[in-house]
């Protein structure tokens, strides 16, 4: 594993968070949470967590992301915070 | 609310500070987790269960059950999906 | 100092991402960002798990190389060097818990959106009004 790529990563990751629970545009935020997942996996793909990483990366970042797009659809798409 | 939220997170966030302490080093090959029972799951996986993959040989083969609950609650949770979004027949009965 | 900050900063990132899912689900009105802070929460707990299974030293992915079906058949018995894979109990327990996380967060969603059709709305507040005012 390479600790400098994990530092950087983990950077990614808070910053995507931080963004996610910020933006008003629901839609955005979906979308941003879908990325705080790939990176996430990326980070797992670093500590030698293989199976957990494509697990993540195809159950968490793909059916998470169509489910929320879904429900995002059906309601509102503005947030007030 | 948002007051109540900050404090929440502080007193959370103070008590997890204080917990990583105590906490081995990150990558650590002595740390308890490592050295406590898996590396007897590292060396006898390929001969009992013939499976290179040491993590699909832990969770199809040691841990069956285990899985095959899991499979019983997503069957759960895509019943309860559809039982909730499906939409009502008029006329009948509420 | 540069040795304890990468020693400890898989925790710390742990740390600040269960404070921002939390303050996620208390502080936010809408119901979508509080699911927000759920997923990120939960993935928060997955890091905590894999960063302890975390081996350094040249530990690799816990699969083995070379002939597996050779080696079981004929009883060969080598010694396998336990430093040289990662742990792989917290690998097989976070695949279960991505799993049922994804289940949760899809009834979750179900359950919004019939709230959504009865009240028209997702802010939490408007939601309280109009049930206040209905005289539930």
């Amino acid at each position: 594993m390479i600790w400098q790529l994990d530092l950087i990563i983990c950077l990614f990751v808070i910053i995507c968070a931080i963004a996610a629970i910020n933006v008003k545009d629901l839609l955005a935020a979906v979308i941003i949470l879908g990325a705080y997942s790939f990176f996430m996996c990326l980070l797992w793909t670093n500590m030698g967590a293989v199976d957990v990483a494509f697990t993540e990366a195809s159950v968490g970042a793909g059916v998470g992301t169509v489910l929320f797009i879904a429900a995002v659809n059906r309601t509102k798409r503005r947030s007030k915070d | 609310m948002k007051a109540i939220a900050l404090i929440a997170v502080l007193m959370t966030g103070g008590l997890l500070i204080y917990s990583i302490e105590g906490l081995p080093d990150w990558g650590d090959p002595d740390s308890p987790a490592s050295t406590h029972v898996s590396p007897e799951y590292i060396q006898d996986a390929l001969e009992k269960t013939a499976t290179p993959n040491i993590v699909t040989a832990v969770l199809a083969d040691y841990r069956g059950y285990d899985t095959m609950g899991e499979t019983a609650v997503i069957f759960t949770a895509g019943i309860g999906c559809v039982l909730i979004l499906r939409k009502k027949r008029k006329g009948k009965g509420d | 100092m540069l040795e304890y900050v990468v020693s400890k900063f898989n925790f710390w990132t742990y740390v600040i991402l269960v404070g921002i899912g939390l303050y996620a689900m208390i502080g936010k009105k809408n119901l979508v960002k509080k699911l927000i802070g759920m997923n990120i929460m939960q993935s928060a707990v997955i890091l905590f798990y894999v960063s302890i299974g975390a081996k350094k030293g040249g530990a690799t992915v816990p699969i083995f190389m070379g002939d597996a079906h050779a080696a079981h058949g004929h009883g060969i018995h080598e010694i396998i060097d336990v430093a040289s894979y990662v742990n792989p109990l917290p690998h097989v327990l976070m695949l279960t818990a991505i799993v049922v996380s994804i289940a949760t967060t899809g009834v979750a969603l179900a359950a919004l959106i019939l709230i959504f059709r009865r009240y028209k709305t997702l802010n939490e507040d408007e939601i309280l009004k109009i049930r206040r005012e209905a005289g539930v």
